[in-house]
C-alpha cells in the first residue's frame, strides 16, 4: 500500500466516523444545527462509502458509480450554507440559490461521462463559491463572539477554507493530470486538516471545550474577584454580566439581583442602566421562581409575551440559572446568544458554575457594603458624640463664669451692701450670657442649615459687608489687615448670613491662629467676586482640608489647641456659600497657616446705583487698597 | 485667714477673673497665667502653695504642664478645672490632688481648694 493510499484510507475513515459520532449528536439531540451537521459529514461519508463499496465489487468509473457519488459529495457545500444559518445567519434567498444550485450540480454529475471538463468546473466553482461564503461568514462572526464561541468560528472558518482547497486540488488534478501523487497527497492532507477544524468546530470534544475554556474562566474568576471592591454598584454589576458573557462564549449576560420584599430583581441594561422588572418576568424570572436552570433554544416560543424584547435583544436562546446561596435566593443568571448552537449541553454545568461564583461574589460584595455601612453609622455616632460634648463644653465654659459671677455678687451685696457695684463682673457676666446665646443660636442654625434656608439675596457691594463684620467687632479684630478694592464690588448675597460667613472666619482665624497676623482681603477674579481670610496659624493637615467643613468635624490639631468649638463654624459658611451658589474651600498659606477663599458669582451693578461701600476708617488715607485697623 | 497664694492657669480670660475674684474674696492671693508654658514661667517669679489647672490650653498642656512641674521638682498640689467629662479621670492621670468640674459654683470651688491647699 502506498503513502498516499493510507492517507486516503485514513481521511475515509475519519470522515466516516466523524459522520457517526454526529449522527449519534443529533440523534440524541435532533436540532436543525445539529442534523445539518450530520448532513455535512455524512454527505461526504456516503459519497466515500458509494465509491469504496463500487470499487470493491469492480464498478469502475463508470456510470452509475461517478453520478451518485457526486450527488452525494455535493450535497456538502448546501450543508455548509445551512451551517452559516444555524450559526450565524444567512439571507433567506441564499438558502434558495443553494439549493437550486445543488440540483443543477447533481444533475449535472449525470453528464460526467460526456461532458468531463464542463462537470469537473461547474463542480469547482460551486465549492469554491459556497465553501469561500461559508469560510468568510463564519470569519466574520469569528470577530463579533468571543470566548469559546469565536474559537469555534475561526474553527469552521479554518474547515471551510481547508475543504473547499481539498476540493479544488483533487479535481484540478483530474482534469489537468498533473503530478497525481503529490497533488493527491496534498488535497488528502488538506482534506484531513478540514474535517479536524470542521469536528472541532461543528462538535467540540469534551476535553477541547475544556481546554479553550481554561483561561475565559481564569479570567472571570480573577475579574469577579477584583469586582467585590468596587464601590460603584451599577459598575461592578456590569462589568460582572460582560465577564461571564464573555466566559460562556454568549453574546450577553444578564444578572438579576432580587429585591425579596418588593419582588423584583434588578438588571444592568445594556447601556449601563439599572432596571427593575417583577421577579417573575422573562425566563430568567421564570428560572429563579422555579429554583431551576432553564434551557430556551427558542425564548420566543417558551415566553412568547416577551417575545418581542428577545428579538430585540437578539436574545434568541436563552439559559437561565438561579444564584443561591444555602437557601438564600440571591438572583438568577441568564447568559444568551442570537443562535442556539453556540451552546451545547456541556455549556449548562459551565453556567451553573458562573452562577454559583456569581453568589459567592454578590455575598461578598453585601458583606463590605454592611461593614462600610456600619463604619458609616460608627463615624457619625462618633461625631455626635463628639458634638455633644464639645457642645457641653462649650455651654459649661460660660456658664461658669456666669454663674461664678452672680454668686460674687450676691455674696458681696451679702457682706457690704453699701459697696460699689464691680462693674468688670458684671459686664463678664453679661458678656459670656451673650456667648452662650450666640452657642445656642449657632447649634439651632447649623440644625436649621442642614434642612435648607432660603436666603433674602440683593445685590450688594461686598466691601461694605467686611466693614460692617470689623467694625462690629473693633475690639477683637483690631490686628486684621485689611485689602480691599478701590471699586465696587458687587454679588448678590443675604447681607447678615455673608457677615456671617466673613465672621466665622475672622473668628476661626482668632481662635487658632493667636498672635498672628490675620489678613481678609476681597477683589475680583474674572467674573468671580473673592473673599479670602488668610491665618498664619498652625494650618490644617492636607488630609483634613476638605473635611473641616462637615458638620461637627474639627481638625486633629484645632482639637490640641482648645476643646472650645462645636465644630460648627465652618459647616454654616460651607451651607451659607453653598446656598449662594458660590464655593469655599480652605488652602495652605504659603509659610504656613490657612486661607479659606470664598468664591461668589460677581455681578456689576448699573452706574447709577447708590454708592453702597463705605469703606470708611478702614480704608488708609493713601491708596485705598489696603489698611491696617488699629482699634 | 491663711496667707495662701494659688496660681490660676486657664485660657479662658473670663474664666481666670471670675475664679480669681472668687478666690480673692475668700482672702487668697492670687497670680494668673494664661497656659502652662506662662505658668511654669510665673513660677519661677514665685512659687505657689496650690495651682488651679484647666486641662485643654493652646501651646502646653494641664497634663504636659503637671509633668513640667513634677520634674522640676515641685510638689505643689494641683487642683484640676475642666468643662470635659473626664474630669476625675484626667484628675488622676496627672495625680492631681482634687478636681472641680465646670461650671463649678463658689462653694464647690472654695471646698476644693481647702481640701487640697497644704495644712498650716
Ligand atoms: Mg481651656
Amino acid at each position: 500500500m502506498s503513502a498516499l493510499e493510507l492517507i486516503t484510507l485514513v481521511n475515509q475513515a475519519l470522515f466516516v466516523g466523524l459522520f457517526l459520532v454526529v449522527l449519534a449528536h443529533a440523534v440524541r439531540r435532533p436540532s436543525r444545527a445539529t442534523v445539518d451537521t450530520a448532513l455535512l459529514f455524512g454527505s461526504i461519508a456516503a459519497a466515500v462509502a458509494v465509491s469504496v463499496g463500487a470499487t470493491a465489487v469492480g464498478l469502475s468509473d463508470a456510470a452509475p458509480r461517478t453520478p451518485i457519488v457526486l450527488l452525494l459529495f455535493n450535497l456538502a457545500p448546501y450543508a455548509m450554507i445551512r451551517l452559516v444559518d444555524d450559526f450565524s445567519g444567512t439571507p433567506r434567498f441564499m438558502l434558495h440559490l443553494g439549493a437550486v444550485a445543488y440540483v443543477v450540480i447533481a444533475a449535472l454529475g449525470f453528464a460526467f461521462t460526456v461532458q468531463r471538463e464542463l462537470v469537473q468546473l461547474a463542480i469547482i466553482a460551486w465549492f469554491l463559491a459556497v465553501g469561500g461564503y461559508a469560510a468568510f461568514a463564519f470569519a466574520w462572526e469569528s470577530r463579533r463572539t468571543r470566548g469559546i464561541t469565536r474559537r469555534r468560528m475561526r474553527a469552521v472558518a479554518t474547515g471551510a477554507v481547508a475543504f473547499i482547497t481539498a476540493v479544488v486540488l483533487l479535481f484540478l488534478n483530474g482534469m489537468f493530470s498533473m503530478d497525481g501523487v503529490i497533488l493527491d497527497i496534498a488535497a488528502q492532507l488538506t482534506a484531513l486538516t478540514a474535517v479536524v477544524a470542521f469536528f472541532v468546530g461543528f462538535a467540540p470534544p469534551e476535553w477541547v471545550r475544556r481546554a479553550w475554556r481554561e483561561p475565559d474562566l481564569r479570567r472571570f474568576l480573577e475579574q469577579s474577584t477584583r469586582l467585590v471592591s468596587v464601590a460603584d454598584e451599577t459598575a461592578a454589576m456590569a462589568e460582572l454580566q460582560r465577564a461571564a458573557a464573555a466566559a460562556a462564549g454568549a453574546d450577553g449576560a444578564s444578572i438579576g439581583v432580587a429585591d425579596p420584599r418588593r419582588g423584583v430583581l434588578a438588571y444592568i441594561s445594556r447601556d449601563g442602566e439599572r432596571v427593575e422588572y417583577p421577579d417573575d418576568q422573562f425566563i430568567a424570572g421564570r428560572a429563579f421562581q422555579e429554583q431551576r436552570r432553564i434551557v430556551a433554544i427558542d425564548a420566543t416560543a417558551l415566553d412568547p409575551a416577551n417575545a418581542a424584547r428577545y428579538e430585540q435583544s437578539r436574545a434568541r436562546t436563552v439559559i437561565a440559572a438561579p444564584i443561591t446561596r444555602g437557601d438564600r435566593r440571591i438572583g438568577v443568571l441568564a447568559v444568551y446568544a442570537d443562535r442556539a448552537p453556540i451552546f451545547v449541553e456541556d455549556d449548562l454545568w459551565l453556567i451553573e458554575l458562573l452562577a454559583d461564583h456569581t453568589s459567592i461574589l454578590l455575598e461578598a460584595r453585601d458583606l463590605a457594603r454592611q461593614t462600610g455601612l456600619l463604619e458609616a453609622r460608627e463615624e457619625a455616632a462618633r461625631l455626635k458624640e463628639e458634638f455633644l460634648s464639645a457642645a457641653a463644653h462649650d455651654l459649661r465654659t460660660p456658664l461658669t463664669v456666669v454663674l461664678g459671677q452672680a454668686e460674687l455678687l450676691e455674696r458681696r451685696t451679702a457682706r457690704n451692701p453699701a459697696a460699689p457695684v464691680d462693674a468688670a463682673g458684671v459686664s463678664r457676666l453679661t458678656k459670656e450670657a451673650r456667648r452662650l446665646r450666640d452657642l445656642i443660636s449657632e447649634m439651632l442654625d447649623a440644625q436649621r442649615l442642614e434642612q435648607g434656608v432660603t436666603m433674602d439675596r440683593r445685590t450688594t457691594d461686598l466691601r461694605s459687608i467686611v466693614t460692617t463684620v470689623l467694625e462690629r467687632h473693633a475690639e477683637e479684630m483690631s490686628a486684621v489687615a485689611v485689602h480691599l478694592p478701590d471699586e465696587v464690588l458687587s454679588a448678590t448675597v443675604d447681607g447678615p448670613r455673608m457677615q456671617q460667613v466673613i465672621e466665622n472666619l475672622l473668628d476661626n482665624a482668632r481662635k487658632y491662629s493667636p498672635d498672628t497676623a490675620t489678613e481678609i482681603r476681597l477683589w475680583r477674579e474674572g467674573d468671580e467676586a473673592r473673599i479670602a481670610v488668610v491665618d498664619r496659624g498652625v494650618g490644617v493637615p492636607d488630609a483634613e482640608r476638605e473635611r473641616i467643613f462637615e458638620r461637627f468635624y474639627r481638625a486633629s490639631n484645632a482639637r490640641d489647641i482648645t476643646d472650645t468649638g462645636m465644630g460648627l463654624g465652618l459647616y454654616i459658611c460651607r451651607r451659607i456659600v453653598e446656598e449662594h451658589g458660590g464655593l469655599i474651600w480652605a488652602e495652605p498659606t504659603p509659610g504656613g497657616g490657612t486661607t479659606f477663599v470664598v468664591a461668589l458669582a460677581g455681578s456689576t451693578p448699573p452706574a447709577s446705583l447708590p454708592e453702597q461701600a463705605e469703606p470708611a476708617h478702614w480704608a488708609p488715607a493713601g491708596d485705598g487698597t489696603e489698611a491696617v485697623a488699629d482699634a | 485667714m491663711p496667707d495662701v497664694r494659688v496660681l490660676i492657669v486657664d485660657d479662658e480670660p473670663d474664666i481666670r477673673a471670675t475664679v480669681s475674684a472668687m478666690l480673692e474674696i475668700e482672702g487668697y492671693r492670687v497670680d494668673e497665667a494664661v497656659n502652662g508654658a506662662d505658668a511654669l514661667r510665673v513660677l519661677e517669679d514665685h512659687a505657689p502653695d496650690l495651682i488651679l489647672l484647666d486641662m485643654r490650653m493652646p501651646v502646653l498642656d494641664g497634663w504636659g504642664f503637671a509633668r513640667e512641674l513634677r520634674q522640676r521638682g515641685h510638689r505643689t498640689p494641683i487642683v484640676v478645672m475642666t468643662a470635659a467629662r473626664d474630669a476625675a479621670r484626667w484628675a488622676s492621670e496627672i495625680a492631681a490632688a482634687e478636681f472641680v468640674a465646670k461650671p463649678f459654683g463658689m462653694d464647690d470651688l472654695i471646698r476644693a481648694v481647702e481640701r487640697a491647699r497644704p495644712a498650716t
